[in-house]
């Protein structure tokens, strides 16, 4: 079957480069050979579920920033069985799904691992940094999904590939068409996820869907 | 009930080795077996291990394996033989590890693997690794924020048939790549090894003296990175390491080596054992074989807390 598709996949471009059409790239032999084997394609997994499954999940699971933050800095467990998800093993931190909306009051653009931070309670004051790539760091989205589990992965380096297909998808989809300019004072509105910061951090909030209005 | 049922079997055990030519089974045995003690990272797993064994009331066997797969089977055997009741395994390699921890199954004895996964499960019953990716991503930040976003810099890597070796490198480039104005002008390994760190770095250097900053994938090869580089009189070069010794926190502490990376070694084992424990009295698996553990970045600002792979507070 699958080489009688070869077969005439190679007719038609034959057809075709007599014909004199342009001839579009074909894969490479790797690959063919991945998408023969069923090979382990991180970008693929993601995107067959980031509308059907990621961004649902967030938006049904996220509770309001501050709520969030509160419950968390009372009791970290409850805020974590309400909102947030963490591998049953092991010593991850909790990662929360949140909405949050407030005043941009810092904007750094310069780095690549570029940032806003929001006043979310109106204090004038930052209550979590948004990053706005495009490098993202960490793996928030993909620790905040209770459908996916290392153990489902053959080792850390597939483990650690899936969880940045997450930081690419949403950068192309989300982040890249940002405006960079000006940031200061505006509102934004976003939906994502972030790991229970260290003491004395502001939580790395990663969006999955992001709005700024001035 | 628990203290008659071991007195029973222990004198069966008696009477079996008196009665018989079958060997002599050891009651309650833990066999730890590691890479060479020589790198502090392995020896604090193997003290870690031990400690909470006995602890436990187990007797246990200490061997290490020199990062030689064959060597590794041959251990197996003699944790088998001398019939302990688990292995707890820090392997000697990703794949070539998956048929010593399939024969341990086979023979009835559970392995619980510490610090480096083997590519398969269903084979041992814990997988308790650290987070190396969540790790190199803490180092590389550090790295690129001392490096000041830009310059040459030298990639060390560890060995190659370990995973952890192609994991950390992973997660150092998925970070640093991202700055287009860092630059590496060389990647090699050196086998985890400090005495081989040592002469590639003299090496590099020589060919490559315009470097900035050298990233590790372990201490023992930063602590070789370093010394060559200070016998070269090149104070000014940043290295980052990886595992939180002793020695690179000494090193941290007199303004040698910038950061590293703390992977909890000691409670890692000590969980390993735990967990060993419980399957060998209630016959209960963890509730998921591989286990993360986050890492924790150490510079300056934290050195001082540190000790044998722990933070203290």
């Amino acid at each position: 079957m699958s080489s009688t598709r070869g077969a005439s996949a190679i007719i038609v471009a034959v057809m075709m480069a007599l014909a004199g059409c342009k001839i579009i790239k074909t894969p490479t032999a790797e690959e063919t050979a991945q998408s023969a084997v069923g090979g382990f394609d991180p970008d693929r997994m993601v995107g067959e579920i980031w509308d059907s499954k990621v961004v649902p999940y967030l938006d049904r699971k996220a509770g309001p920033f501050s709520e969030v933050a509160a419950l968390a800095a009372s009791n970290l467990e409850a805020a974590g069985a309400k909102y947030g998800h963490k591998e049953k093993q092991g010593n991850a931190p909790w990662t929360f799904a949140a909405r949050l909306s407030g005043t941009i009051v810092k904007a750094e653009t310069k780095s690549r691992s570029a940032y806003v931070e929001v006043d979310a309670d109106g204090d004038g004051k930052a209550d979590a940094r948004v990053q706005i790539g495009p490098a993202i760091r960490g793996t928030a989205i993909r620790d905040s999904l209770d459908f996916v589990n290392f153990n489902e992965f053959k080792n850390q380096i597939e483990w650690a590939q899936y969880g940045k297909a997450f930081n690419t998808l949403v950068n192309g989809l989300v982040l890249e068409k940002l405006p960079r300019d000006q940031l200061v004072g505006k509102k934004l509105d976003a939906v994502g996820a972030y790991p229970a910061p260290a003491k004395g951090q502001l939580p790395l909030f990663v969006p999955v869907q992001l709005t700024v209005a001035g | 009930m628990k203290l008659t049922r071991r007195m029973t079997m222990a004198a069966f055990a008696a009477f079996l080795a008196a009665g018989s030519a079958l060997p002599a089974y050891a009651a309650d045995l833990i066999a730890i077996i590691t890479p060479s003690h020589d790198n502090p990272f392995f020896k604090a797993e193997a003290v870690g291990a031990e400690a909470k064994a006995k602890e436990l009331g187990y007797e246990t066997l200490v061997l290490v394996h020199d990062d030689d797969a064959n060597k590794q089977s041959q251990l197996i055997d003699t944790a088998i033989g001398r019939g302990a009741k688990a292995i707890i395994l820090d392997n000697a390699g990703s794949e070539a590890s998956i048929a010593a921890v399939q024969k341990a199954k086979d023979a009835g004895v559970p392995s619980f693997l510490i610090d480096r996964e083997i590519n398969a499960t269903g084979v041992a019953v814990s997988q308790i690794v650290s987070n190396n990716y969540q790790g190199a991503q803490l180092g590389a930040e550090e790295f690129v924020k001392l490096m000041g976003e830009s310059g040459n810099y030298v990639e060390l890597l560890g060995r190659e048939s370990d995973l952890n070796a192609g994991i950390r490198s992973k997660g150092y480039h998925d970070v640093i790549d991202e700055y287009t104005e860092l630059k590496m002008v060389a990647q090699q390994s050196a086998n985890w090894s400090q005495t081989e760190a040592y002469s590639k770095m003299e090496t590099i250097l020589q060919a490559n003296p315009d470097i900035k900053g050298v990233i590790s994938g372990n201490d023992t090869m930063a602590m070789g990175a370093i010394a060559a580089l200070q016998a070269a009189g090149r104070k000014d070069v940043i290295v980052v390491g990886f595992d939180g010794s002793n020695d690179v926190r000494d090193s941290i502490k007199s303004g040698g080596i910038k950061a590293t990376v703390l992977q909890p070694a000691y409670a890692q084992a000590q969980m390993a054992v735990q967990q060993a424990h419980d399957f060998i009295t209630t016959g209960k698996k963890p509730a998921e074989e591989k286990q993360l553990m986050d890492c924790v970045l150490i510079n300056s600002e934290n050195a001082d807390q540190l000790e044998t792979f722990a933070l203290t507070n």
